[in-house]
């Protein structure tokens, strides 16, 4: 039984806008990031000990987490907040969501990450992003659908930070 | 290692292990930070009914989007700072349960000498205290020659001119 429907498959090549995060890389949110992650660095507090990266930087996977809801946006967790089946994800930023997997659950399935620099604190990032491929696999437990997001994430100068390959899992 | 060693190229042997990062154990409360930190919401990371009784799961998970900093933290420390994490792949193939510690593992599998630096291939992973892994992978990581110079930042990879 497939559980991929033909119209998913027309989004394979979409590719969003270069969007910018909703603010620059800031110190508090680096701060937090690295409390959460348990890797208090110095080079994300301290520009002398980030001198070789030209001041304090962000963790190296920050840029990929800079796209969060812009102000003035609508809110998913109100417009959901009587809705018992909300997973509490809202749409993803920049690509449009798969309308015809809307059903099915998500799951992170993994990545493949290049980096190439840091982003310091201060810095604008852009991300661009495209549908990769959207197939389906048979597996024991039944039909998955694999969704591969490719992303190219750059600093206000246009200077790459990271590549990504993300899959994700649906069912 | 101290923050301010890099390996070099020459010393470091196929087949040697790095030391573990352990991490944990996890409570509800680092993954609502870590939820929080990122302004993911969802539910399956904090809501215990809906994740045991609406999605089926056998309990609160720990976030994919974190296990994958810990790979990177140990690469990245372990290249010190005259050394750089290139790539990093994993799958997520089991899930981490809230309660459990993980202990993030690499080995060496190869080298290859690059421009002005070299290349080591690892494998990666995470294993929980039942042994379980968790996040297969792969990895490259950037270290200078013996008495080379550090590798270039910003990072420019094999098979493309410095500007």
């Amino acid at each position: 039984m497939s559980i991929l429907p033909e119209a998913a498959k027309q989004y394979v090549g979409m590719k969003s806008e270069q969007e910018p995060g909703c603010e620059p890389v800031e110190r508090g949110a680096v701060r937090r990031y690295a409390q959460a992650i348990m890797d208090e660095n110095p080079v994300y507090s301290e520009p002398d000990a980030a001198a070789r990266y030209g001041g304090a930087v962000a963790p190296p996977i920050f840029p990929m987490h800079m796209f969060r809801r812009p102000f003035g946006t609508p809110d998913p967790l109100q417009e959901h907040a009587r809705d018992p089946d909300f997973d509490g994800l809202g749409a993803p930023r920049g690509l449009p969501e798969i309308e015809p997997l809307k059903g099915l659950s998500l799951l992170n399935g993994g990545s493949e990450i290049e980096f190439y620099r840091y982003a310091r604190h201060g810095e604008t990032v852009t991300q661009q992003s495209r549908y990769a491929s959207i197939t389906e696999k048979q597996t024991s437990k039944g039909p998955i659908v694999l969704v591969v997001i490719e992303s190219e994430y750059r600093n206000g100068d246009g200077e790459l930070l990271i590549k990504a390959r993300r899959t994700h899992i649906r069912r | 290692m101290a923050a301010s060693e890099s390996p070099c190229f020459e010393e470091i042997e196929i087949g040697t292990t790095l030391p573990r990062l352990e991490k944990g154990p996890f409570t509800t409360a680092h993954l609502m930070r870590w939820s929080a930190a990122m302004e993911n919401w969802h539910r399956i990371h904090y809501d215990q009914p809906f994740t045991l009784a609406h999605e089926k799961l056998p309990g609160l998970l720990i976030n994919g989007s974190l296990k994958q900093q810990f790979v990177v933290q140990l690469l990245k420390d372990w290249a010190g700072p005259n050394g750089w994490v290139w790539k990093v792949s994993f799958q997520f193939r089991a899930m981490n349960l809230v309660g459990e510690t993980l202990w993030v593992w690499a080995r060496v599998t190869g080298k290859r000498p690059g421009p002005g630096y070299g290349l080591v291939d690892l494998d990666i992973g995470i294993v929980n205290d039942k042994g379980i892994e968790s996040t297969p992978g792969k990895a490259t990581v950037a270290v200078p020659y013996r008495g080379g110079k550090p590798v270039p930042y910003p990072f420019v990879p094999p098979g493309i001119n410095a500007p």
